[in-house]
């Protein structure tokens, strides 16, 4: 897949604000469920869980789509690839697992806010769980944002294999 | 992210880097403490977890 410069920069810069905005996101989910669990004001913490719903559903959740999708279409139109380097498949594999958790776990935190809008005394015993979860995925960004930035060596036997290909025919790699 | 501003180093060592190993390594133990705390008290997390709570707010007024 090629693309114009000026259009892998637009698409690079799409696939830097949804990273980062999701990792945002993830920050102030965190803010929120750490909140809920020490707070001793009942309407703080059913608040919490609305907003903990909304963000998710509503920011998160676009964001990390919007993140895979365009960092998928953006390995493929630079030399990086999607598999030739330890690093791009790493981030790829991380991001995977991170937004199918997400999805998984929404629904659980859309449950919890409802019965938090109708019953203002009712008690959880899931924000634990969102520590878990938010915390995870916290860790997760960090470490592909460090990936991103350090880009450590290493190619896969997929890239070397297509790296000694293009070495052997430079016509033909010239060419395409 | 910033995938344009470097080239690809097509130089690079033919093994699997340390790094990976190291960070397979520690994504290994990680699942694996998962899947530990997971069987030692399956009503902490997972659909376990949801059950218990769904059966707690079922019981309140």
């Amino acid at each position: 897949m090629t693309m114009t410069p000026r259009l892998r920069k637009f698409v690079l810069t799409a696939h830097i604000t949804s990273s980062v905005g999701w990792l945002g996101a993830v920050v102030v989910y965190l803010a929120l469920a750490v909140a809920a669990l020490t707070s001793q004001d009942a309407q703080m913490v059913h608040a919490a869980w609305i907003a903990m719903e909304l963000i998710g559903w509503f920011v998160i959740v676009p964001l990390a789509l919007a993140s895979l999708l365009i960092g998928i279409v953006q390995s493929l139109s630079t030399p990086w690839g999607l598999f030739r380097h330890y690093w791009v498949l790493v981030k790829l594999l991380l991001t995977v697992f991170a937004t199918i958790i997400l999805l998984l776990h929404m629904p659980t935190v859309s449950y919890f806010a409802g019965i938090a809008a109708e019953a203002i005394d009712a008690n959880f015993d899931g924000l634990g769980g969102e520590l878990l979860h938010a915390g995870g995925g916290l860790l997760v960004l960090l470490v592909n944002t460090t990936l991103s930035v350090y880009k450590p060596r290493g190619m896969t036997p997929y890239g070397r294999k297509q790296n000694e290909q293009r070495t052997a025919s430079p016509a033909v790699d010239a060419a395409t | 992210m910033s995938q344009t501003h470097a080239r690809p180093d097509h130089g690079s060592t033919a093994s699997i880097p340390r790094w990976v190993k190291v960070f397979g390594i520690v994504a290994l133990v990680l699942v694996l403490v998962f899947i530990v705390l997971h069987l030692a008290d399956p009503g902490r997390h997972g659909p376990g977890r949801h059950i218990t709570s769904i059966e707690h707010f079922a019981q309140l007024p």
